[in-house]
């Protein structure tokens, strides 16, 4: 009991461990709301993931081959996929150098590259819908057995995320173009920016899962 | 609210007549219905039926292990909350509040550490059971596939060197494609262990015989494997097995007989089978027809009428034929892999049967020499899909 | 104890449909969850009398095999998604922030779209009756039986049922995001963690398992999606998918969605416990580190679902299985020593959560049952699980809320409920779920498989069956005295007050109904129990600090 006390007084500093006795201070609503969202969408993504190891386990050669052609598919010669990741991890700097923009009270800078950010979003897409038409092109699609399967519903959900912060992203310009935002008022900035690095968090862990792991060759 | 609501008296009747409600209904479905019942039941209240395999015995030495230390916690638990809410009821002149105690720790540690205990013990001989029935042995006396589909089991004796990983795999010495009766089923020998490999050919169904005390999931994609041996006094007995994992619309009839034979009779049995599916060409059933389906060589008089078979249905589901004249059944079974036949019942599906034609798997066509029958109402029906029904009239 | 009626906090109540519908304050939110279960709970009731009727005698009577696997597939699907899951959301929307003297929830806008996904959600599911057949796979929905193939699920009512149920988790989700923040970040100055009320405890941990849960439930359902429509082959064999695969990602969510479905109805049993007793809770810290031990547990069991697949490590699952019943045997001691040497006020609400304790024990001993992997190879898939899951989901969570119904209904109504029509109802409710439900062990045990129409005339199973359909319209009979009971109350109810139960925390420190502020002014908070601090005055307030808890 007296510990407990002891660690009350503690962590008074830090509400997201319980414990303020006022709700103005740390963390904001907007942003804690925000990280438990992103937990949920953490676990959303940890089901894809679990049936992807799942399936691939179950595959004898991974990547399978293309049952049209008897060939393996050829993933890693997709030619969009480095400049894209590049291009993903670089916009969570530019989304991060907006949000400590907005926090020195630096507007121009915040807008400039939030608009940068928002810019390389849709580059994104635009690259990756890019690769999908090549791989539509080559024969693997959604419904071409498990390799397919997995592929496009991990990145597909991934790319819809991606959209869905860029829709976040443009909502965060538009309002900071009109000045809704100081460096004492910008909750949706900070939520909006961890949803980013959550989207290009994901990324790097399908990149190196879809292209940097090594396939399965029958029996070793 | 000047004082708090006096209700206690009608609340407390209220509580004392519903239990005495609930233990009446409870001795009457348990005393009175089991005296008033058919005699045909296995049931012997709140305990499983008596196991048949040396598997299930275990079981159910486990089951009542585990019934026992269940009744002594219900009681112990469920006293414990009548006699308090009966004891300590609030008086009219409870003005002063009770001590208002807010834990106390070793009581708390107590029943922290009790039923940490009792679980303990539950799952250890659970385990220990668990690891008993689970045996699995290299060299059975008997391997068989029991193969499962929508809404029928097949039953595929294997050779003793059959492995399920080898490819391509040993062929079935012979198939039981009837799933139930006296001349279908899963014959086992009392007595001598048999393996059973369990595949699907489309959904999830589940094997299971309520006096093995067992069942194990059919998943598509893998074959589940167990062993078990029926006790040698229950040769001669027949127990009635049935799918227990939701299949589709026809999930109810997947329903499968098991014939313990003395393992003489066994050997006898299933050479005769081997030696009857190697003479035909399809595999036949056991007792291919009550009446010589084959037999008058010379043309039939009556006429030949059309029956198929698609979707686990009869068409058409009416059929008309005249009386004292033997006739012909032409059957397409367009069911792909799925056995069906055409046999016929007195009135109903439940009557006797009077003609009973080959069980076969589509897609594939058979006619039939149905003998001679007496003017009234029958009923067709498949002798694998009890579901699948038609009416014969003849006049 | 003197009454404060407030009359002018009443009229906000009596505001037309469109107030309603826009509405974003949590405790108009809350009672819309809570008349939208009961909606649902009434449709669901009504697919269960007809499977109840349909099995009464053997022989298909009204329903044909296919339709039999729709009703019992929606009765499953409204009862777990769309009643006992919102309505204890419901309650937790409703009392938890007044509980925590909280003015409102952290978001009261994405409170709204939570609830009103809901009725959406399931009209989308109920929609298959119409558009020639709903899901018919069972609530498990299993791949292949699922997938669209010929004798499996081929109609649009499986995707109807796959599309209603990503709505519903999405309002979970959302709403225990609001939850939380709100637990976090709004309670009332003195209001530590441990000082809060049971219910918001059970609220807290019910938010962490739908938080960590329903996402992954969510990504099974929309990877089935996939496999109907787009062509995957996520868990179809046939395809080249995994069907156990479907079975383990389903079954991560559906089994801390059990601990979703009770967690609320112990809180609940919890806070009326003591008030009706006149003590604290007994061993308080001891409860809430139960509460978060089931929790945790929560996540380590779901394989028990499966025991019979032959795809599952057994003793792992086991155990932890087994592990569950520590602390929910820790709960129940704590619940029974509440109520010894108190003074016991045996009015309807205790009746209920009375009926909760005898009812939810008989579904954690039968459990244990199954936790044993040989009995369970016995008992799997038979009846005896139909009366487990009915012990634990009807006799624990539905008595639960009942429970919390009597006892809240004041508060949201500023009326009482008729005593002596909720104990009629009790009694019928009682006797009613005990024919129902407990003949259901001995025709497991005798071997009838769940999820079949029809069952033959010789296997023994008849007596019972009938027994159980006369139990299952007893059930049903005892919700017409609940109904006019409210019915009466909401028309010329006795006025409640602020307190007429002479609670313990600050939902009683407010008028009923609370204005949509909730408080003009809370009473120092020290303890769990604020309002019993203040009626008994430092006398208690002693009791409370010295005593060890």
């Amino acid at each position: 009991m007296t510990t407990d006390e002891h660690a009350l007084a503690t962590t008074e500093h830090n509400p997201v461990a319980g414990l303020s006795h006022d709700s103005t201070g740390g963390i904001s609503n907007v942003v804690l709301g925000m990280l438990l969202f992103l937990t949920s969408e953490v676990m959303f993504f940890a089901g894809l993931f679990a049936a992807y190891f799942s399936v691939r386990a179950h595959s004898p050669l991974w990547p399978p081959l293309n049952p049209e052609t008897s060939e393996a598919f050829h993933v890693e010669i997709l030619p969009l996929v480095g400049p894209a990741t590049v291009l993903l991890i670089l916009s969570s700097f530019t989304c991060q150098f907006a949000v400590w923009g907005i926090r020195r009270g630096d507007r121009v800078a915040f807008v400039r590259n939030i608009a940068v950010t928002f810019v390389i979003g849709i580059t994104f897409l635009v690259m990756q819908a890019i690769d999908y038409a090549a791989l539509g092109s080559e024969g693997l699609t959604l419904a071409s057995g498990p390799y397919g399967t997995t592929y496009f519903t991990l990145t597909g959900f991934h790319g819809a995320h991606v959209f869905g912060g860029v829709v976040m992203l443009g909502v965060v310009l538009y309002r900071g173009m009109s000045g809704q935002f100081s460096a004492r008022h910008h909750d949706a900035v900070e939520a909006a920016s961890l949803y980013w690095h959550f989207v290009d968090v994901v990324w790097i862990l399908l990149f190196s899962l879809l292209y940097l792991l090594p396939g399965k060759t029958p029996q070793g | 609210m000047a004082s708090p609501p006096r209700t206690g008296r009608f609340a407390l009747q209220a509580l004392v007549v519903g239990v005495i409600l609930v233990v009446g209904v409870a001795i009457a479905i348990f005393g009175g219905l089991d005296l008033v019942g058919t005699g045909q039941r296995v049931v012997t209240s709140l305990f499983p039926p008596e196991a048949v395999t040396t598997q299930g015995a275990k079981i159910r030495d486990l089951y009542t292990i585990v019934f026992f230390i269940a009744v002594v916690i219900f009681f112990v638990v469920e006293g414990l909350i009548l006699w308090t809410v009966l004891r300590y009821r609030r008086k009219p002149d409870d003005y002063e509040l009770p001590a208002q105690t807010h834990g106390n720790a070793i009581a708390e540690v107590v029943w922290t550490v009790v039923p940490t205990l009792i679980v303990a013990f539950l799952f250890v001989i659970s385990w220990q059971t668990l690891n008993t029935v689970e045996i699995v042995s290299a060299q059975p006396d008997q391997k068989i596939q029991a193969t499962a589909g929508q809404f029928q089991w097949t039953f595929s004796y294997l050779p003793a060197d059959y492995d399920p990983n080898e490819k391509p795999r040993k062929e079935p010495l012979f198939t039981q494609l009837i799933p139930a009766g006296d001349d279908g089923g899963l014959v086992i020998p009392a007595g001598r262990t048999v393996k059973l490999y369990l595949e699907s050919n489309d959904v999830i169904h589940a094997f299971y015989v309520p006096q093995f005390l067992f069942k194990r999931d059919v998943v598509p994609g893998r074959t589940n494997v167990f062993e078990f041996t029926v006790k040698p006094e229950d040769a001669g007995s027949t127990f009635r097995g049935q799918c227990a994992e939701l299949c589709g619309a026809g999930h109810r009839v997947m329903l499968f007989d098991v014939h313990a034979y003395a393992p003489a009779d066994f050997d006898t049995w299933l050479q005769t089978q081997i030696t009857a599916a190697s003479a035909s060409p399809t595999p036949a059933p056991s007792g291919a027809a009550a009446a010589p389906s084959g037999a008058p060589s010379g043309a039939p008089a009556g006429p030949t009428l059309a029956v198929t078979a698609s979707n686990l249905a009869f068409d058409p589901t009416a059929l008309q034929a005249p009386a004292d004249t033997p006739f012909q059944i032409d059957f397409d079974n367009k069911d792909a892999s799925i056995p069906h036949n055409v046999a016929i019942h007195e009135g109903s599906p439940s009557g006797a049967e009077v003609f009973k034609g080959a069980v076969f798997p589509g897609p594939a066509k058979k006619t039939y020499d149905v003998p001679p029958l007496k003017a009234g109402t029958y009923a067709f029906v498949c002798s694998v899909h009890p579901n699948m029904t038609g009416t014969l009239t003849v006049n | 104890m003197a009454t404060t009626v407030l009359h002018p906090a009443a009229p906000t109540y009596r505001s037309g449909l469109y107030d309603w519908i826009t509405t974003t304050d949590h405790k108009k939110i809350g009672i819309l969850y809570i008349v939208n279960s009961f909606i649902f709970f009434f449709i669901g009731g009504i697919l269960a009398m007809l499977v109840r009727s349909e099995l009464a005698f053997p022989g298909l009577q009204i329903l044909s095999d296919q339709t039999y696997n729709e009703v019992f597939t929606m009765h499953a699907t409204m009862m777990i998604f769309l009643f006992v899951i919102p309505m204890l959301a419901g309650f937790g929307n409703y009392v938890m922030p007044l509980q925590i003297g909280a003015p409102d929830m952290a978001f009261p806008r994405i409170n709204a779209l939570s609830f009103w996904m809901l009725p959406l959600g399931g009209f989308l599911i109920l929609l298959g009756f119409v558009t020639g057949g709903t899901a018919a796979a069972g609530w498990t929905s299993y791949s292949p039986l699922a997938q669209d193939r010929p004798l499996g699920s081929t109609g649009s009512g499986q995707d109807l049922w796959i599309v209603g149920l990503t709505l519903v988790g999405t309002s979970s989700i959302l709403g225990a995001v609001n939850f939380l923040v709100t637990i976090f970040k709004m309670r009332a100055p003195g209001m530590t963690l441990f000082r809060m009320p049971l219910l918001t405890w059970t609220v807290l941990v019910t938010a962490v398992l739908v938080l960590l849960a329903t996402p992954v439930f969510t990504s099974a359902v929309i990877m089935l999606f996939i496999d109907r429509n787009l062509g995957g082959s996520f868990f179809d064999p046939a395809n080249g998918g995994d069907a156990i695969l479907y079975q383990n990602v389903f079954w991560f969510y559906s089994h801390p969605a059990v601990y979703v479905m009770i967690l609320i109805a112990m809180g609940t049993v919890s806070e009326i416990l003591p008030v009706f007793s006149r003590k604290p809770l007994f061993g308080y810290k001891a409860f809430v580190f139960a509460t978060v031990a089931i929790g945790a547990l929560g996540f380590s069991v779901w394989a028990h679902h499966m025991f019979t697949t032959g795809a599952v490590y057994l003793p792992f699952f086991s155990l932890m299985t087994f592990l569950i019943a520590v602390p929910t045997g820790v709960k129940f001691f704590n619940w029974i020593f509440t109520m010894w040497r108190g003074q016991i006020r045996v009015a309807t609400p205790l009746l209920f959560a009375i009926g909760f304790l005898t009812m939810f024990l008989i579904g954690g001993i039968n459990g244990a049952f199954s936790a044993s992997v040989p009995v369970d190879f016995a008992l799997h898939d038979t009846y005896f699980v139909v009366a487990h899951l009915h012990y634990v989901l009807f006799g624990g969570s539905v008595f639960g809320i009942m429970a919390g119904l009597y006892y809240w209904f004041p508060k949201m109504t500023g009326r009482m409920l008729n005593e002596t029509l909720g104990k009629i109802q009790f009694v019928l409710m009682f006797i009613g779920f005990n024919m129902t439900f407990f003949p259901m062990h001995e025709l497991g045990l005798s071997g009838m498989p769940r999820r079949i129409a029809d069952y033959s005339s010789t296997a023994g199973w008849n007596d019972l069956n009938l027994v159980a359909t006369i139990g299952g319209f007893t059930i049903a009979a005892s919700m017409v005295p609940l109904l006019w009971n409210v019915f009466l109350s909401l028309r010329s109810g006795a006025i409640a007050g602020d307190d007429p139960w002479e609670g313990n925390t600050l939902e009683w420190a407010t008028t009923s109904p609370p204005p949509p502020y909730n408080f003009d002014r809370l009473p120092e908070i020290r303890s769990e129990r604020p309002v019993f601090d203040a009626r008994h005055g430092p006398k208690s307030h002693a009791l409370t600090t010295t005593d060890e808890h």
